[in-house]
């Protein structure tokens, strides 16, 4: 196995261990009707919004990182991408439009 | 055919029917995060990645991050600590399938339970019978189909990716797939704006983009972006989990309804 394969094998075993963990948790403590913390549930409640949040700003870190500033569209690219995925997601609701169109527009931008 | 027969195909049937609007965004969705994966790995043991993390990890987010980790060799702590940030809600979507799932074997309610995901969930909780043995069979098929739709997908693309490297070159099917990674950031915006559609996220998704863009120019100003990307995300999550708990009498809505 080379090292991605070692990686990915740490990866697969530490990342969905935890992912099944959590799904099975209500069932292994709460089996009997009791409820978690009410602490547990306002954070877990309040958390995606939050998270998937944080990973726009991570998608924007990476291209940063990866010297989109100074392309020559100075970073336009990205951001014309993200403003018709936002606006066509906005107007007809449809996911997989939404993301094709935006990375189609974003591959004919960078090619 | 007898009577059982036929009660049992029309409910498979009835479970496929509703899984089906799932059935084109798995598989589009899965392919495009297979064939990233391949495209990064490079190797013909893509597949086999693509097969098992999907299988295993059975999310959206996290199967696209995973293409951005194995770039990036990022440390298994930050896996560990976003996979339990993005997942507790499926902790919380478990607390009330309890009873539906109560009438399976084990082994039925050990699978039903790893593979809850939005959309699985949405389609469960609108199950038309009665929690029992039907609802807890019809519930099984949807975790099902829906888990198949993605694994097959994931593979697909895995394996169309490896396919493509094969026939032209690694660095030709590169340069022609240029920007394709961008499909994980117009996920990630169409999954925020879906969300912000409900009012309640409104303020968690905006405390969640400032804190994290907070923490990413700060960790840039010392360190730079490549320093500042690989290390923001459990700082950022910390942040954000600590605004929470100091907005909490104006967020929770059990303490707001309890105040009233």
């Amino acid at each position: 196995m080379n090292a991605n394969g070692h990686y990915l094998l740490g990866l697969l075993v530490a990342v969905g261990l935890v992912s099944y963990l959590l799904r099975a948790l209500p069932f292994i403590l709460f089996g009997s009707g009791r409820k978690p913390p009410a602490v547990i549930r306002y954070i877990g409640g309040q958390l995606a919004p939050a998270v998937i949040a944080m990973l726009v700003v991570y998608c924007f870190a990476d291209c940063l990182k990866n010297g989109c500033l100074s392309t020559p569209l100075h970073g336009g690219a990205e951001l014309a991408a993200a403003a018709l995925t936002i606006a066509l997601h906005l107007w007809r609701g449809n996911p997989l439009l939404s993301i094709a169109c935006g990375t189609a527009l974003y591959m004919y931008l960078v090619a | 055919m007898d009577a059982a027969h036929q009660t049992m195909r029309s409910l498979v049937r009835k479970a496929f029917v509703a899984s089906l609007p799932v059935l084109t965004g798995y598989t589009t969705m899965g392919f495009a995060a297979g064939l990233l994966l391949a495209l990064q790995d490079g190797t013909a043991a893509s597949a086999l990645w693509a097969a098992l993390t999907s299988a295993f990890f059975v999310s959206g987010p996290l199967q696209y991050l995973l293409v951005d980790w194995v770039r990036e060799g990022t440390p298994y702590m930050a896996t560990v600590v976003l996979t339990i940030c993005l997942n507790i809600r499926y902790s919380l979507y478990g607390l009330s399938l309890l009873d539906r799932f109560k009438a399976a074997s084990v082994p039925k309610r050990l699978y039903m339970i790893g593979t809850v995901t939005d959309e699985t969930y949405a389609l469960q909780t609108q199950c038309p019978w009665p929690a029992g043995l039907k609802s807890t069979r019809y519930c099984l098929f949807l975790a099902l189909f829906d888990h198949l739709y993605w694994v097959v997908g994931v593979t697909a693309g895995a394996l169309a990716g490896i396919f493509a490297q094969g026939i032209f070159s690694r660095a030709r099917v590169a340069s022609c797939t240029k920007g394709i990674d961008f499909a994980m950031t117009a996920l990630f915006l169409v999954i925020l704006v879906d969300q912000m559609r409900s009012k309640t996220n409104r303020i968690p998704a905006v405390i969640g983009l400032t804190a994290s863009a907070l923490v990413f120019g700060g960790l840039s100003y010392f360190r730079g972006f490549a320093a500042a990307k690989g290390s923001m995300l459990i700082p950022s999550m910390v942040l954000i989990v600590c605004v929470f708990l100091a907005v909490r009498t104006y967020l929770d809505p059990e303490r707001k309804g309890a105040a009233a």
